[in-house]
This record gives structure tokens, C-alpha cells and sequence, in this order.
């Protein structure tokens, strides 16, 4: 034990450590009072993101960076023990990490830490976020399995809608004319050195302006930031009631970053890491490509905005994201702080909140996409097992009806549920529309026999909830215009 | 050795010029001049500076259009009689060059004329370097002729190769020497650029080129200039105090260090740029996808094909898929899978007679037209051919939708 304070005596004098850095470890910060345990989502997602740094280069050690053996690479690093605890932790540490930056970036909003002189930090943070969406995304890719795969072509497709550039942009997404060898190495470049170099970066300016500004101290209402006296007065402040960092304020951030590895930990031993899909292979054409969680909302946002504004949406959206990042500490840098002066702050993040909320829980369900896996409906449902309704129960199978309508709980969501067809459309009206289409529903004309159209006609008009016969309901349901 | 002439060196040049050139600009900006000496002499000035500009200015583009426009060149010199016609005037602007460059040296010769006391040594560096460029282009002219035409072919594309920042000099490096160090030289006068007074080139304002012409005129007759007027350089003026000859000093390390600095960084960081951004032209070839009667009349099938030259790593997603219809006996039609949405792979539903893409619903006819849904064009579709019994298809890039 002497030996041990012997040594480390020898290695201080000569580095200087603790008398450089001690000070930096034991500088004074504010006491946060009530808001406490609002001060360390930032040191979490610090933690969480070395944690993915390990994981990472662990996993790096095994993956084969080539479109060809990459998913062959990921079912051997997946079929041993460590290997699927590794992969775990790096998918739910993902996860973690874009929960805990998207929590940061809230509470720095709301309390207004974003003010003078902390503008800075705040577009640091920015390019941060930023970063780490960017590794979510190339992330996902990176599992290239058969969705990993479409997500570049999706990723190019996107690209694509730039002005001018987009087809150069796209192409240069994919590295190539099509989708293929050199393209995984693009992203693996992209996941594993360019974005991580960028993070590093912006991760040393971050955290040299938090300790040159100082962490902020919780706001209060009715004490405005005033750039001409706010540094003498935060140094005062400081002087007055300015606690010890660590580990006085610190022992929380160990905490809570302790507390978020080990859920990261149990979730990837308990739940284990995403299953790997389909081989990359271009030609299996059944692919469903879906994004990751996190990107879940903004596909759901994509299918559902109107259609002319698609090619806005797509390029806009992002710009006008970064541009709100930028202008928020420009416009606002001075002024209240506390979120009872800044009630459209609030607002704000409500209504990001339940938008992203609400578009995340409609991208799950996903009511645009045909359900392509559905089976032919049973004989319990038709009710029949021959004869004209039975027949026409078989055509609203196979000419792909079922994938877009459902009956009595079968088949996709993406146009009306046709379980009481037959009370609300008369079989001329349900006739017309067949043959006229609608927005999102084809036209069947020349598509369907006269006994084809006559027994789909019979089936339909036969799904009823009521069984009393009444008067025929002005057709109502299908609310898109029939012109195509 | 041929790379670093022939990459490495023009690229040295070309960020030389342009750094330093900037440099000097913000830095120095009145020495943006030709620092002319007209004012010191009677006329000697005339006989050089007027072939010299007139000829070397037209040569210049000369050189440069057909690097422009490399199609048209070749199609003017298609002509044996316009190939003969532009290699005569070629020549004959390059001899009125060297008599304009030789008139420029000559003045400042003398050895007690005005001219050679404001010459400085960075002067004869590049009156040397342009004479041997004037001489050494009119030697090709006449010794290694047709130079306008294999111009095209060797120059030209390792030029364009250089802007493209995908430097290739295959096509240049088999050259006689002598035309090589014609390159060289080129690219040193470029390098020298902003070294010299050269930089009056891109002296601004440039209304110069099309305001009319100044004449100067003394308005007393002058003395011819015996003994020079002494114009002292302010190097050679006694050192002043050490103070600010330090401050000097260390302002001139700083701003040399920081030149030396994005030097290093753009060495290192302008070819690795070039590769990232470099995209891999892969040919298009026909790929077979089997006899045609495979393909029953009226049906879409699912068929697949070797991109045209895909890495040899790249396993699967070497493959392209694509949904064959075969129209009548000879016609067929082959639809990229490729949703025109955001890409998704559509499936064929046989029996409803409809593609139908799994990401938004987007839905097509048979014949590829949007049926509903976000898709907003029709699907792409391959060239396809029939050759020897057997239908082939032309791999193509990946089409992407753009606005």
C-alpha cells in the first residue's frame, strides 16, 4: 500500500495531474435545489456513448466490412455468448443514448440554459444531436440484413429529392449506380471513423464550455439574463453558495449513468439484440422495410403528409430542424430563463412530444401499408362455402382487395373496413367505386370477368352488422375524391 | 518520379496559386499589379509587351477550350485542312510570342538601364521560365507536330482527370520528354503566379480589358535615364529598432506558418476528398436472363442479373432484380423494382394484375403507371433486347426519383 502512494506520488510530481486537473474536477457549481436530478441526462448520454465506443470497437473486432460477409459476419458474432450481450448492449445503448440527448436537449431548452454566455454550448449540443441521429441511422444500416439493405436505397431515394444535386447526392449515398459492394463500406466508414472523429470534436468543445461558462444555475422567474452584468454576478453567485463539483454533484451523475448502463446491461441479456432479418439479397423482392424505433415517427410523418408537399417535407423538414437549432441561442440569448416566463417553450415541447408521440404509435400500426401476408378470408367469416359469395370472397382475395380492406378483422387497413359494406353502399355504389378507383385505391376496370364483378358485388353487399333490411346510407365511408 | 510531376506538382501548383494568391490579395493587395516600369523607358516597352500579350493571350485559350469542350475540338480538327490551317496560326502567334518575350528580356538587360535596376530576381525566374515555355511550345509545333490534334488524346483528358480530382497521367506519361517538360513548365508558371508580378493577371478591377487604351506621355521631353534613379528597395533600408523588426519577425513566421499549415492540410486532405467523392463508373453491358419462350406471353415474371462490374466482395447485392413482362412474341418490358416513392422493392400481384409497394401503399398497373398511392412517376423501366433466342437486359443505375 505505501508502495502503491509511493508510486503515484512519482507519476503526480512528474505529470502535474492533480494539481492541473483537481482543480477542474473540484470547481465550484451552483446548488440546483429542487432540480437536482434534471442535471444529469447530459453526463448519461456522455456515459452511454463511451459505452457504445466499447461496444463498438468490440464489435468492430468481428465484423467484416463487406456487403458480401457482413451479415454472415453478424450471425457468427450473434451466435456466441459475449458476441449477442455486446450486439445487445450497442442496440439498446442506441437506444439509450437518443432518449437521454433528446432529454438533455428538453431540459436545457425549457430551463433556458441555452442564454448568455451559453450559446456556444448550445450549438455544440446541436451539432451533437445532430451526430448522434446521423449514428443511429448508419447504425441500423450497418446490421445489413435484407431491411438494412433498403434503408440505403431509401436513404439514396431521399437524398435524391435535393435540388440540383439529388442525383449525384443519391448516387454518392449509394457509392455507385446501384446498391452494392462499395456501399456498406461508405457507412461503415461514415458509423465507425467519420461521425465518431466529428463527436469527439464537438464532444471537446462541449465540455471545455461547460467548465469555461460554468453549469447553469436553475432558473428562476423574474431574473432575467442580463449579458452586461451575468458573468460577474454567476461569480458571485458562485462565491456565495458554490458547491464542490465533485463529488458533490457529481455522485449523482455516477448514479444515474450507472443506473442507465445497467438497464442497458439487463435489456440486453433479458431482451438480446434485434434479430437479424432476411440476407442482403436485392433479388428477394418480399422486403418490408421499416426503420428502427427511433426513425419510426418521421416514416409514419413521410406517409401521411399530402402528397404535393412530399418534396418539401423531405428536404425542408431537416433544414428547417437545424435552422430552429441555430437560431434558438441567436434570437433568444438573452432575457427569462425560468419556463413559467416562457410558456410557449413549454408549448413547444408539448406539442413536439405528442406530435412525435403520436405519429410514433401510428407508425407501428402503419395503416398505409398493404398488408401483403394476408390469407384468403375463412369460410367462418364468408359464411358461405359455395356459390356466389363464397366466389366473390376468393376474387376480393386474389385481385389484392383484402391487403387494403378489412372484413371482420382480417386483412390490411389502408382503405375503409368493408365488414358492413353491404349497409352503407348500394351494389351500384360499391360498382362505381371499383371501377373508378379513388386517390389511394386502383381502378379495376378491364381488371374483373362480369361473373367476377357480380359475385365480389354479392359477397360485399352480403357483409352486413345489421341483419334487418333499412333503407340504403348514402354512401359515406370512403371519404377520398374518386378522381385518380 | 512521372506521378509527382504529373499529379502531385500540378496539384502543388494549382493550391500555391490559389492560397497564396488569396493570400497576397488580402493580405498585400495593392502589390496586385504588374508593378510596370512603361514610365522608365521610351518605347522599348512596345515591341515586347505587345506580341507578348496579344499572342500569349490567344495561345492561353487555345490551350485551354479544347480542355472545355473536348468533343467540339475534336470535331473542328477533323479537317485536314482546318487541323493544318489552326497548327499555321498556331505557330505563327507562337513565333510573334517569342518576339515579344525576347523584346521583354532584352530591355531589362543593359546592364545601369532603369528597367534592370527595378528587375528583381523573382523577375528573371519568371521571364526565364515563360521564354523557355514560348520557346519550347513553338519546338513542338515544329518538331513534334499535329500537336492541336494528339493534343486531345494525351493532354486533355489528364487535365481534365486533374479537375475531376481523379488524377489519371496514363495518358501523358508515354510522351517524348521534351513535351512533358513543356507541362512542367506550364504548371510552374502557375505555380509562380503569385510569387510574381504575374499575379496582374487577375488584378481587379479588370476593366482594363475593354476600356480604351491610356497613352502615357511625358509631359516634358525625358531624360533618357543614364544613371538609374536609385529606387532603393525597402529591405535595404537600415534596420530599424529591434523592437519592431521582431514584431516583424514573428508576424511573418506566424503568417509563414499558417501558409505552411493549410498546405499540409490540403495535401493530405484534397486527395482523400477526391476518393470519397470519387463515384465508381461502372460500364453498362447486356446481361442474358434466359431463351425467350421461358417467358409465357402476357405474364411478369421476377428476374435477376449481375450488375455490370460488380466488386468482388460484394456477395448478394451484386445482383439487380428486375419484373420482366413479356407483351406479345417479341416484346418485352422490364420494370425496375424500385418503388419511385422512396425505393422499396414493389411485388407483383399475378392475379389482381397490380405492382403493389409494401412501404406506403403505392400501387402500379401492369404497364408500370401509377394506379394510386404516393408515387409520383411511373415505374423505370431497362432497355431489353432479344438476341439469338435469348431476352437481355441492360444493367442501368439505380433510378432515383429526383424533383
Amino acid at each position: 500500500m505505501r508502495l502503491l502512494k509511493q508510486i503515484w506520488c512519482w507519476f503526480d510530481e512528474i505529470t502535474g495531474f492533480s494539481r492541473s486537473l483537481g482543480p477542474i474536477l473540484s470547481h465550484p457549481v451552483p446548488r440546483a435545489r429542487k432540480t437536482r436530478w434534471f442535471y444529469v441526462f447530459g453526463s448519461a448520454t456522455l456515459v452511454i456513448f463511451l459505452t457504445q465506443v466499447v461496444t463498438g470497437i468490440a464489435l468492430s473486432s468481428a465484423y467484416v466490412t463487406g456487403s458480401g460477409q457482413a451479415y454472415d459476419s453478424l450471425r457468427f458474432i450473434n451466435s456466441t455468448t459475449l458476441g449477442r450481450i455486446i450486439r445487445g448492449i450497442h442496440y439498446f445503448g442506441a437506444s439509450a443514448m437518443i432518449i437521454l440527448i433528446g432529454l438533455h436537449t428538453i431540459r436545457v431548452y425549457l430551463m433556458g440554459s441555452y442564454k448568455y454566455p451559453r450559446q456556444m454550448n448550445w450549438l455544440s449540443g446541436a451539432g451533437l444531436l445532430l451526430f448522434t441521429l446521423l449514428m443511429a441511422f448508419t447504425g441500423q444500416l450497418l446490421r445489413w440484413d435484407q431491411i438494412g439493405f433498403w434503408t440505403a436505397v431509401v436513404a439514396a431515394e431521399q437524398a435524391g429529392r435535393a435540388p440540383i444535386i439529388g442525383s449525384w447526392l443519391g448516387h454518392f449515398i449509394l457509392a455507385g449506380n446501384t446498391a452494392g459492394g462499395a456501399t456498406l463500406s461508405r457507412f461503415f466508414a461514415a458509423h465507425v471513423f467519420f461521425i465518431p472523429a466529428l463527436i469527439f470534436v464537438f464532444l471537446a468543445v462541449h465540455l471545455y464550455l461547460v467548465l469555461f461558462n460554468g453549469i447553469s444555475e436553475p432558473p428562476k422567474a423574474g431574473r432575467p439574463v442580463d449579458p452586461r452584468t451575468y458573468r460577474r454576478w454567476y461569480h458571485a453567485l458562485l462565491e456565495r453558495e458554490g458547491v464542490p463539483f465533485w463529488p458533490e454533484a457529481a455522485w449523482r451523475d455516477v448514479f444515474f449513468g450507472t443506473v442507465v448502463v445497467l438497464s442497458v446491461f439487463v435489456l440486453a441479456l433479458v431482451v438480446g439484440p434485434p434479430e437479424l432479418g432476411k440476407p442482403p439479397d436485392p433479388t428477394i423482392v418480399d422486403a418490408s422495410p421499416r426503420p428502427d424505433w427511433y426513425f419510426m415517427w418521421y416514416f409514419a410523418l413521410l406517409s401521411l403528409i399530402p402528397k404535393w408537399s412530399e418534396r418539401w417535407v423531405i428536404i425542408l423538414g431537416p433544414l428547417l430542424f437545424g435552422l430552429f437549432l441555430i437560431l434558438v441561442p441567436i434570437l433568444g440569448g438573452r432575457g427569462e430563463r425560468s419556463p413559467l416566463r416562457r410558456p410557449w417553450s413549454i408549448l413547444l415541447v408539448a406539442s413536439a412530444v405528442v406530435v412525435i408521440a403520436h405519429y410514433w404509435a401510428v407508425g407501428i400500426r402503419a395503416p398505409w401499408a398493404p398488408r401483403l401476408e394476408a390469407e384468403p378470408l375463412p369460410p367462418k367469416v364468408v359464411g358461405v362455402t359455395s356459390g356466389p359469395i363464397a366466389d366473390g370472397a376468393r376474387v376480393f382475395y386474389d385481385k389484392g382487395c383484402e391487403y387494403c380492406h378489412m372484413v371482420s378483422g382480417y386483412g390490411g387497413i389502408r382503405g375503409p373496413d368493408l365488414s358492413d359494406a353491404g349497409d352503407r353502399m348500394s351494389p351500384a355504389q360499391i360498382a362505381t367505386r371499383i371501377f373508378s378507383g379513388a386517390e389511394n385505391m386502383p381502378s379495376y376496370r378491364g381488371e374483373l370477368t362480369s361473373e367476377e364483378l357480380n359475385s365480389l358485388l354479392a359477397f360485399l353487399s352480403s357483409r352486413r352488422r345489421v341483419q334487418l333490411p333499412k333503407p340504403p346510407v348514402l354512401n359515406e365511408a370512403p371519404r377520398q375524391t374518386a378522381e385518380r | 518520379m512521372q506521378a509527382f510531376f504529373f499529379i502531385a506538382f500540378p496539384y502543388i501548383a494549382l493550391i500555391l496559386a490559389v492560397g497564396v494568391g488569396l493570400y497576397r490579395y488580402f493580405s498585400h493587395r495593392f502589390t496586385y499589379s504588374s508593378l510596370s516600369s512603361q514610365l522608365l523607358e521610351k518605347r522599348q516597352l512596345f515591341w515586347g509587351s505587345v506580341p507578348w500579350h496579344y499572342g500569349i493571350t490567344l495561345i492561353l485559350f487555345a490551350h485551354l477550350l479544347p480542355v472545355i469542350f473536348p468533343a467540339a475540338a475534336g470535331a473542328i480538327l477533323g479537317n485536314h485542312t482546318r487541323l493544318v490551317v489552326l497548327e499555321l496560326t498556331g505557330l505563327a502567334l507562337g513565333l510573334y510570342c517569342v518576339f515579344g518575350i525576347v523584346g521583354l528580356v532584352a530591355r531589362r538587360v543593359p546592364t545601369g538601364s532603369a528597367a534592370r535596376a527595378v528587375t528583381s530576381p523573382m523577375d528573371w525566374i519568371l521571364l526565364l521560365v515563360l521564354a523557355y515555355q514560348t520557346l519550347s511550345g513553338v519546338g513542338i509545333a515544329l518538331f513534334e507536330r499535329w500537336g492541336a490534334a494528339w493534343y486531345l488524346s494525351t493532354a486533355v483528358p489528364w487535365l481534365r482527370s486533374l479537375v475531376r480530382l481523379h488524377p489519371d497521367a496514363s495518358t501523358v506519361i508515354g510522351l517524348p520528354v521534351f513535351i512533358q517538360t513543356h507541362f512542367i513548365s506550364g504548371f510552374l508558371v502557375i505555380l509562380l503566379f503569385p510569387f510574381t508580378r504575374l499575379v496582374h493577371v487577375f488584378a481587379i478591377p479588370i476593366e482594363y480589358l475593354w476600356r480604351p487604351y491610356q497613352v502615357v506621355v511625358w509631359n516634358h521631353d525625358p531624360q533618357p535615364p543614364h544613371a538609374p534613379v536609385s529606387p532603393v528597395p525597402v529591405a535595404a533600408m537600415p534596420p530599424t529598432p529591434s523592437e519592431s523588426t521582431d514584431k516583424e519577425r514573428r508576424q511573418l513566421l506566424a503568417r509563414l506558418s499558417i501558409i505552411a499549415g493549410g498546405i499540409t492540410a490540403a495535401i493530405v486532405g484534397i486527395p482523400s476528398i477526391g476518393f470519397l467523392l470519387g463515384l465508381r463508373k461502372t460500364p453498362e453491358t447486356w446481361r442474358s436472363l434466359g431463351p425467350v419462350d421461358s417467358f409465357p406471353v402476357g405474364e411478369t415474371t421476377a428476374v435477376s442479373f449481375l450488375d455490370s462490374s460488380p466488386l468482388p466482395w460484394a456477395g448478394v447485392t451484386a445482383k439487380t432484380a428486375a419484373w420482366l413482362r413479356r407483351e406479345g412474341p417479341e416484346q418485352f418490358i422490364a420494370f425496375s423494382i424500385n418503388c419511385t416513392h422512396l425505393g422499396c422493392p414493389v411485388r407483383w400481384l399475378p392475379n389482381a394484375n397490380l405492382f403493389m409497394c409494401p412501404c406506403h401503399g403505392g400501387v402500379f398497373y401492369k404497364d408500370g403507371t401509377v394506379a394510386s398511392g404516393p408515387p409520383p412517376k411511373p415505374l423505370a423501366t431497362y432497355p431489353v433486347r432479344i438476341r439469338e433466342g435469348a431476352v437481355e437486359i441492360l444493367t442501368s443505375p439505380l433510378p432515383i426519383t429526383t424533383v
